[in-house]
């Protein structure tokens, strides 16, 4: 069990900066995801905590020891941690057994001990009855099991996963998103999850780290990060959103173009003549047809928008709307329960609540 | 800082390595690169140029001038260009048709004729050469004596010492080439392509001109440079069936100057022209080759329909068959026929066979044994020595452990620009004086075989590493092993296979190099080539096609054996 911090973690390529004075601190049992687009250093960042990489400044400490400086690299294999990779990175010339066992080589148990610990360990994964084969007659979920099994086996003090479900299918990647939650919940190693995937970081995570261009933009729970976003990139990355542009007014207010206005939640920045963003998901926005009842919501404090249907989606699970809002015909997305369905064209109210309207800064 | 902590956790100096703080680590590998390229190529080529400019009384252009002048040498020139472009032609021709039919129509015994065509390929052109001379030689050819017998003639079919015949015999043992690169494209053009054009109203003459062969064309003329190049740097099959005819060719003309009164100056100026065209003509082709993707022609689910030939499956078999009878069934034939007769062209009845030839060659004539040995002890030696380098280079250029190192790709692919002969006449310049003097040793040959095959052994090598993917050894670093336990738990069970094919490539091109070796012998360091070359001469028609035997045996045996433990790696490694 360990402690994980960055200080001013920095690497270049080529003199491109691909990780930027990142500083960061992993508690101890802590599942933290790195999340951004690819080419932010989310995965240069999981490199250079491993070791493969050495920082061309700052520094990467376990328990307050340094291990990685611009002076200072201890090896990969002296850091007491493991790591699951995209391509499941599985030794195809070994057996399922044998890849897992390989890691205890370097531990120094009797031999009894390390086969009883292989033996757990598949029995977690639910690979005992596949023992015995080799990697190329395996469905690539069971390579990803063997994986984790050889990564656990070891029982490191970190874990490290890069992207270790995006070459799965869908429905394998759902499920083992939840393993992965279940393992975690386990075991309990600190870990780092390198994903640009925010459903998998949401189910995975006690906190999911936003990172964009090699730098962190935004840390939080997964809860915070997606109902209170601080920047537009953020809002557009995790989940669909729509982003007013206005100016901050008095007492809370944005006005946006077309002589509309929209009440943001607390806690947005004082009035002023620069251009905001106001980020709205279409999930927290209401829709009805009834304008009675529009109009007592809006009494109460919701933002009102009339509107007219422009396109309606259907998905089984939910209804997605596109909504055209006059005077000038601003496009609004809304994602509504199929319970209560518009057609084309038909005029709607759209009410949202002033904490889903959130001010984001832009970048 | 508390360094002294960290020091306690192990630290690795110089891990970065780029700058002075791991100038320990990478100085000797670009020495040793270095020193391999002024060994391999700058002295020899450098030989070339100064030979053929300065001597005794300074700095003089006028070797140039007689070889550019001289009618001989202008019009061995002119052969080489008029060969090479007709083998060219052929053997795209041949190559691209048996290509096509083998990997996208519903011909049978696809499998046969890649075995085949792969026969061809490891078939020294020299000993086919040698072949077709016992069987279309004017007089006593084999086939002329058919012809006469069918049609009561007195006249010959075929003369096989002519131009037209070396250009068919060179076709023969080019057209492998041209064939593996067209089996290769048309693997990755995938039907969709096809289909897409169908669909938006395209006949199938329409399609093939409109897609199929533009996509093909980057590997038809790829395929007609590398047969190209590949005739212009033949020296066997020019010297027995040209020579004979007084064909002349460039290989053949610079041979030609070493014989008594050897004029080595000339030979250097007249391998300058030889060594431009080669280094155009392969910087032309990488132009081709490289400018249209076929990444972008694999895409994913590329689904390949084969096209039906219908009713003419069985003529276009019995088509492949007979032109593939001329480059392996016929010479094989009568190679075989001549080593178990005692009068060649005589039928091979009981009162005709013998086995003196055999013991002859391997227990009772003292230049063949020696050759022999020679022959196999440079196979091995080169073989080994040339992957180990090429081993070392494609992992360090592949996982590109230090800055700038896939510039040592240039060390390794460099000598494929230097003919043979050329290689040859500067390894001879060089070190037939001192202060190192090899020559009259085996170890100039192996300095020249190293060097002629180390392009082919380290793209064998960097093609295999690219197969490994290097977050396999990363796995194995950060679970607890170091960088040795690595390579030898994961890489090398990993890469063995493919070293193997490396070390078998570089062997099976040492022990028929012919071109090179032809300079650069002397008695004690004969080899197998030679000596077929010299026997030639003497007539000793089944000495040769024993010789010749034992080469295509021992060949065939490697090959096989690495098929064999390739897919015996292949249960295993299988993705």
């Amino acid at each position: 069990m360990a402690t994980v911090s960055l200080q001013g973690l920095t690497k270049q390529f080529a003199g491109m900066t691909a990780v930027d004075n990142l500083r960061l601190e992993i508690a101890d049992g802590e599942l933290v995801s790195l999340l951004g687009p690819s080419g932010c250093g989310k995965t240069t960042t999981l490199r250079l905590v491993a070791g493969f990489l050495q920082p061309d400044g700052g520094e990467i400490k376990i328990d307050n020891e340094i291990i990685s400086s611009s002076s200072i690299l201890v090896t990969p294999e002296r850091r007491n941690m493991s790591m699951i990779f995209q391509s499941y990175a599985v030794w195809p010339h070994m057996t399922v057994a044998q890849n897992v066992a390989y890691g205890l080589k370097f531990k120094k148990l009797a031999k009894a001990d390390a086969e009883q610990k292989v033996e757990r360990l598949l029995n977690l994964v639910h690979l005992e009855a596949l023992r015995d084969r080799y990697p190329g007659e395996l469905s690539g979920g069971q390579q990803q099991r063997v994986a984790l099994a050889r990564a656990l086996v070891v029982e490191p003090k970190i874990l490290l996963l890069d992207e270790p479900l995006s070459n799965l299918d869908a429905n394998l990647r759902e499920e083992m998103r939840f393993e992965i939650r279940r393992l975690h919940e386990e075991f309990r190693i600190t870990t780092i999850y390198v994903t640009h995937d925010q459903a998998e970081a949401m189910v995975t995570s006690d906190r999911i780290v936003v990172m964009n261009k090699g730098k962190i933009v935004q840390v939080g729970s997964p809860r915070e990060i997606f109902d209170q976003p601080k920047t537009r990139f953020v809002a557009e990355f995790i989940g669909k959103t729509n982003i007013l542009v206005g100016r901050m007014g008095k007492e809370n207010r944005v006005s946006l173009a077309d002589g509309l206005s929209v009440t943001v939640a607390q806690g947005a920045p004082a009035a002023g003549d620069g251009e905001i963003c106001v980020c709205v998901r279409p999930h927290s926005i209401f829709l009805t047809g009834d304008e009675s009842e529009a109009r007592a919501m809006a009494d109460s404090g919701y933002n009102l928008f009339p509107a007219v249907v422009q396109r309606r989606i259907y998905f089984g699970d939910a209804v997605d709307y596109l909504l055209e809002v006059p005077p000038h015909g601003a496009l609004l997305r809304v994602v509504s329960a199929p319970s209560r369905q518009f057609e084309k064209g038909q005029k709607v109210f759209a009410l949202a609540h002033p904490d889903h309207c959130v001010v984001v800064g832009e970048g | 800082m508390p360094a002294p902590e960290a020091e306690s956790i192990g630290r690795m100096r110089g891990a970065g390595w780029p700058g002075l703080k791991g100038w320990d680590v990478t100085l000797p590998v670009w020495i040793g690169a270095a020193l391999l390229l002024v060994f391999l190529m700058v002295l020899p080529l450098g030989a070339i140029f100064h030979a053929s400019l300065w001597d005794d009384k300074g700095l003089s252009f006028y070797r140039y001038a007689e070889v550019f002048t001289e009618e001989a040498f202008l019009k061995a020139i002119w052969n080489t260009i008029i060969i090479s472009f007709w083998v060219g032609i052929i053997a795209v021709g041949v190559g691209a048709l048996l290509g096509w039919l083998v990997t996208r129509t519903d011909l049978p015994w696809k499998k046969t004729i890649r075995a085949l065509v792969m026969a061809s390929f490891v078939t020294p052109p020299f000993l086919g050469a040698f072949a077709w001379t016992l069987l279309a030689g004017p007089n006593a050819g084999a086939l002329n004596k058919w012809f006469r017998a069918l049609t009561g003639s007195e006249e010959s079919l075929f003369n096989i010492f002519t131009m037209g015949g070396l250009i068919f015999v060179m076709a023969l043992y080019s057209f492998p080439y041209v064939f593996s690169m067209i089996a290769n494209v048309c693997e990755l053009i995938s039907s969709d392509l096809e289909d897409a054009a169908e669909i938006l109203g395209a006949n199938k003459w329409q399609i093939a001109a409109t897609v199929t062969l533009p996509l093909a064309l980057p590997a038809l003329l790829g395929g007609f440079i590398l047969a190209f190049l590949h005739s212009l740097s033949l020296f066997g099959a020019p010297a027995i069936l040209g020579l004979p005819a007084g064909l002349h060719t460039i290989t053949t003309q610079i041979w030609a100057l070493f014989q008594y009164p050897p004029r080595l100056d000339l030979a250097a100026a007249f391998s300058v022209p030889l060594l431009l065209v080669t280094m155009a003509l392969i910087g032309l082709q990488k132009k081709i080759l490289g400018r249209r993707g076929y990444s972008t022609v694999g895409g994913k689910g590329g689904q390949k329909r084969l096209i039906r030939l219908g009713w003419g499956r069985l003529p276009v078999l019995l088509l492949v068959l007979s032109i593939l009878s001329l480059s392996v069934f016929l010479p094989y034939w009568i190679l075989l026929k001549a080593a178990l007769s005692k009068a060649w062209a005589v039928p091979l009845t009981w009162d005709n066979f013998t086995l003196n030839n055999f013991s002859f060659a391997f227990f009772q004539y003292g230049d063949t044994q020696r050759a022999i040995y020679n022959t196999f002890k440079l196979g091995i030696l080169t073989a080994t020595v040339g992957t180990l380098i090429a081993t070392l280079i494609a992992y360090i250029t592949n996982r590109n452990l230090f800055r700038g190192a896939r510039y040592l790709t240039f060390f390794a692919l460099a000598p494929l620009v230097v003919p043979g002969i050329v290689l040859a006449v500067g390894l001879f310049i060089v070190y037939t004086r001192p202060p190192l003097v090899l020559y009259g040793t085996v170890w100039i040959l192996f300095v020249a075989y190293l060097t002629k095959e180390m392009p082919i052994g380290f793209s064998q090598a960097e093609s295999t590493f690219k197969s490994i993917h290097p977050e396999l050894e990363d796995a194995s670093r950060i679970i607890g092993a170091n960088r040795l336990t690595t390579l030898k738990d994961v890489t090398a069970p990993l890469a063995r296979s493919g070293l193997i094919a490396a070390w078998s490539f570089i062997f099976i091109g040492v022990i028929r190099e012919l071109s090179a070796s032809i300079l650069l012998f002397a008695p004690s360091s004969k080899v197998v080539s030679v000596v077929i070359f010299d026997l030639k001469e003497e007539g000793q028609v089944g000495v040769i096609a024993v010789l010749g035997i034992l080469l295509l045996v021992v060949s065939f045996a490697v090959i096989l054996a690495v098929n064999w433990l390739a897919g015996r790696d292949v249960v295993a490694t299988r993705e």
